[in-house]
């Protein structure tokens, strides 16, 4: 047997439309996706690609003086002195691949994976020979113009200083990648095992620090200031030390990359260039930039036919420089390889594309956050009405509560009751004083000390009430016993809202009582940071957002109140009685009987006051919360189109209202109860 | 002795406006019995009705079901208005609920019983009234005798000791009446304790087994269904006359 329970059907359900319906639906869809996102901008690269004279892979440059080195394998030896725009042929540093190259002031050093170092003194000095005899060496520093430092696998460091070698290695004998200093003192060496060496003597002494990630290999490390030191790791990690001597050392959370740990690369290189300026080689024709610290890393486009592995950073400042990388790729910016947007003009918004353009995300922002609001305040204002609707229309009054206790109990409670009045009275005027007011001016006293005045208002209603108990008689007839205590509450409620301007309420309630920000930490320590995205931020991360649904709902409820207690009005006493008379409570009967039928004569007017909701969001703008109106006059503010930016603001407003006027036409015919309303034709 | 089912002593209503409409009225009814309670309009006849479900409070006086007060303000009203069907004169059924949904509401809400359970209990009930037909229509589609007979079908659903009757007739059609009596006389036949205010005096002669006759509120008199062929006080006289002038 198939019947239908008490309660509301679905509203929309494709299947229940008809074909004309479906198509003009499907045919709208196909219309909106098929209209072309113009775009204006185009993105080329920021790199310039020089011819370097060979196909050996480069493996190291450097700054000196005017000029810009490039070593590479086979002891390849390229220079340039117009900042990397042309190079000129060297005679070879001996015949062994050229590995890592370290400038100090006049001086300059090579490292050739055979362990012998070429050096230069001076700018006009010719190259000399120091023999390390050391293999397996990876990366030098000049720490100071004649103190050498070089580090290799199994964690040796030696240290070449008064023409003599030192072996400055510690018990720390992970592979050492890279070193890098900062003036003659403080140096650095990273390496595998997340090994990370410090030195503040120039080289003599190294100390272990401790690294954030142990089990990563630290491939290239960039000491820029005591308070700015950067390392990557192969897996494309980024480590930084923001503390004098880098004595604490964390992994970057990197916002571009979602708040990963890492870049979805093996990075090989770092170069921090200013105090926020990175940048970042990797393989397969990676080159990254970041413009905060490593936070967000944009990738750099190469120019066309550019995929080589990179291999160093060479930088006059922090943005004139070059990149060298495998087979001989020299690529040379003067923008640190930022890419360059060009097609760029300065928009003309009287052109109504242009200002579409611009104007559409915010358009869509502001829509997007008024739906939100008259949502949630629809539905909370709906169940506020609803409550105050039932607390109204509660016949229970203080006759009902009492009628089973004696009339000597009665006299009990009005007597308790009486002195409990009396004391709030008393707690109440005592508190008046402190506020120092003159004759008259103590009609403010509401908002000078609202819970003194709270405490001495209800002390006299108490008072009132309980001195009624104390007179009671047998039949409990005193006019205050006729007293709804419910409908009293309700009242005060909705005589206040409905007796105040919306647009204040907004700032008493945001600015003056600060729910918005109560709420948020409320529900922060509950449910913990909102962060700045996702569904934690979507319900409580914007307080201006909550404070509005709020106000909107409170506001709301107390003018759907009145229209569903007139619903209530109009259903016939007898549905009541018959409830009533099958055993129902009178909750269980407001909830089968009454409420279902009430809810379905209200839905043009409730309709009207949701119509009214979302028209009254518009004044949210005064706290702040970014919806429709809000984004109008930011519109305006950028491209004084006024009449375009409140077209479309207006426009966005009815969709929104009209859509809900639609909702509402169609649960009205969904839920028609046969035999109500006009029939017998026109 | 047969068992009293329903005890009304010396029940007196006052309104707030003053108006004493039952003055002290007495009665008892029995187990298996139908009473009818006639009398001219304002005579207080549903006063009378409404105070024993306690839709409206009497002032004064004792009612009693099955020998316990009911209207003390310890009793569960709740549980007592289960126990006493009802039957009003303009059907009151739930407008927004099906046929077969207002018979099982009170079972499902107020007995508890599952909506299969309910629904068994709903059609055996339904079929008793002769409305199996149309158990998905909703009351808007019903004409007044059948709104009647689905209004009688809810009341005895909740299988309640006494149903009370409030003119159950008055808000119909000439000749949909028949049905409806029909039904409440197949009732009395299966026995079910009756309390039918009504202006049917043949209908109350045929169906009752005891007659109540109310004026100004007070019982003017009171005894077997003869006593409308052979009526004893002059009051009841005069009312029954003045009924016949009317019906013909």
């Amino acid at each position: 047997m198939n019947s239908a329970t008490p309660g509301i059907e679905r509203i929309f359900s494709w299947s229940s439309l008809d074909p004309k319906s479906r198509v003009v639906i499907l045919v709208s869809i196909l219309l909106i996706c098929s209209i072309p996102h113009s775009s204006g901008q185009e993105t080329i690269t920021g790199w310039n690609e020089a011819e370097s004279w060979t196909d050996h892979d480069l493996n190291a440059a450097v700054i000196h003086g005017e000029r810009v080195w490039a070593f590479g394998d086979s002891g390849i030896v390229r220079f340039s002195e117009d900042s990397g725009v042309t190079w000129q042929n060297h005679t070879n540093l001996g015949d062994v691949d050229l590995i890592s190259a370290d400038s100090y002031q006049n001086s300059i050093a090579v490292l050739s994976a055979d362990g012998i170092i070429y050096m230069k003194e001076d700018l006009e000095s010719d190259w000399i020979t120091i023999d390390s005899s050391q293999t397996g060496m990876k990366s030098i520093a000049l720490a100071g113009e004649d103190s050498l430092i070089i580090v290799g696998n199994a964690g040796l460091i030696w240290q070449y200083a008064d023409e003599t070698w030192w072996n400055r290695t510690t018990s720390f004998t992970a592979n050492l990648h890279d070193v890098d200093f900062n003036g003659a003192e403080d140096g650095l060496a990273v390496g595998g095992s997340g090994t990370i060496l410090a030195t503040d003597d120039g080289g003599s002494t190294w100390d272990y620090r401790e690294s954030p990630d142990p089990d990563s290999t630290i491939v290239s490390v960039s000491y820029f200031n005591p308070y700015r030191m950067f390392a990557v790791s192969d897996s494309g990690q980024i480590i930084y030390s923001t503390s004098p001597g880098g004595f604490e050392w964390q992994l970057r959370e990197i916002e571009s990359a979602g708040y990963n740990t890492t870049l979805a690369t093996n990075l090989s290189s770092i170069d921090v260039v200013s105090s926020s300026r990175i940048l970042f080689t990797g393989p397969d024709g990676y080159l990254g930039l970041s413009l905060d610290q490593g936070l967000n890393v944009e990738r750099n486009i190469l120019p066309v036919g550019v995929n080589s592995s990179f291999n160093d950073h060479a930088m006059f400042d922090f943005v004139i420089g070059i990149v060298v990388g495998d087979s001989g790729v020299i690529l040379f910016t003067d923008r640190a390889g930022e890419n360059k947007d060009i097609g760029f003009e300065i928009p003309d918004y009287n052109n109504f594309g242009e200002f579409v353009e611009y104007a559409d995300d915010m358009l869509l922002d502001g829509f997007i956050a008024t739906v939100k609001i008259v949502i949630f305040g629809i539905m909370f204002g709906f169940i506020i009405g609803v409550i105050l609707a039932m607390l109204k229309t509660a016949p229970t009054s203080f006759k009902n509560l009492l009628e089973r206790y004696s009339t000597k109990q009665i006299k009990g409670i009005g007597t308790i009751c009486l002195v409990f009045g009396l004391w709030l009275i008393y707690s109440g005027l005592r508190r008046f004083p402190e506020l120092q007011l003159n004759g008259i001016e103590y009609i403010f006293t509401p908002v000078g000390d609202p819970r003194g005045f709270a405490m001495f208002g209800l002390g006299i209603a108490v008072s009132l009430v309980s001195t009624q108990f104390i007179l009671a008689d047998e039949k409990l007839t005193g006019p205050l016993f006729k007293i709804r205590p419910l409908n009293s509450l309700a009242t005060v409620y909705t005589d206040f809202f409905r007796n105040t301007p919306l647009i204040v309420q907004f700032m008493f309630i945001h600015f003056g009582l600060r729910l918005g920000m109560r709420i948020q930490q409320v529900m922060e320590g509950t449910f913990g940071d909102p962060g700045i995205d996702g569904i934690d931020y979507f319900f409580y991360g914007d307080r201006t957002f909550l404070s509005a649904i709020f106000t909107l709902g409170l506001n709301s409820g107390a003018y759907q109140c009145e229209t569903i207690r007139g619903a209530i009005a109009a259903i016939p006493s007898g549905q009541m009685e018959a409830g009533r008379s099958i055993g129902l409570t009178y909750m269980g009967t407001m909830r089968l009987v009454i409420m279902p039928q009430a809810i379905r004569i209200c839905i043009p007017p409730i309709g009207n006051e949701m119509v009214n909701l979302v028209l009254n969001s518009s004044l949210a703008m005064v706290i702040g919360y970014s919806e429709l109106s809000r984004q109008g006059r930011l519109m305006i503010a950028t491209t004084f189109q006024i009449f375009s930016a409140w077209g479309l603001v207006m426009i966005s407003y009815f969709v929104v209202t009209w859509t809900l006027a639609l909702l509402l036409r169609r649960l009205e015919e969904k839920t028609k109860i046969p035999g109500l309303g006009i029939s017998g034709g026109a | 002795m047969v068992d009293v089912v329903l005890s009304i002593r010396d029940l007196h209503k006052i309104y707030p406006g003053g108006v004493h409409a039952v003055k002290g009225v007495s009665f008892d009814v029995h187990e298996g019995e139908s009473v009818a309670v006639i009398g001219s309009s304002g005579s207080g006849k549903s006063t009378v009705l409404r105070c024993i479900n306690r839709l409206i409070e009497p002032t004064e006086g004792a009612i009693e079901l099955r020998g316990e007060q009911i209207n003390t303000p310890s009793a569960n009203v709740n549980e007592v208005r289960s126990r006493i069907g009802m039957v009003f004169q303009s059907f009151e059924l739930f407008s927004h609920l099906k046929v077969l949904d207002n018979v099982t509401l009170g079972l499902r809400y107020v007995r508890g019983m599952s909506k299969s359970e309910a629904e068994e209990v709903a059609l055996d009930v339904l079929k008793r009234v002769d409305m199996l037909e149309r158990i998905e229509a909703y009351p808007g589609n019903l004409s007044g005798g059948q709104k009647q007979r689905v209004a009688i079908a809810r009341a005895l659903a909740m299988k309640p000791e006494v149903i009370l009757f409030d003119e159950p007739t008055s808000a119909l059609d000439p000749e949909l009446i028949g049905s409806v009596l029909q039904t409440i006389r197949g009732l009395s036949d299966e026995g079910m304790t009756m309390v039918i205010v009504t202006h049917e005096i043949n209908f109350a002669r045929d169906v009752a087994d005891r007659i109540v006759y109310l004026d100004q509120g007070k019982v003017a008199e009171e005894g077997p269904s003869s006593i409308i062929n052979q009526p004893k006080t002059e009051r009841l006289q005069r009312f029954l006359s003045s009924m016949h002038e009317e019906s013909t």
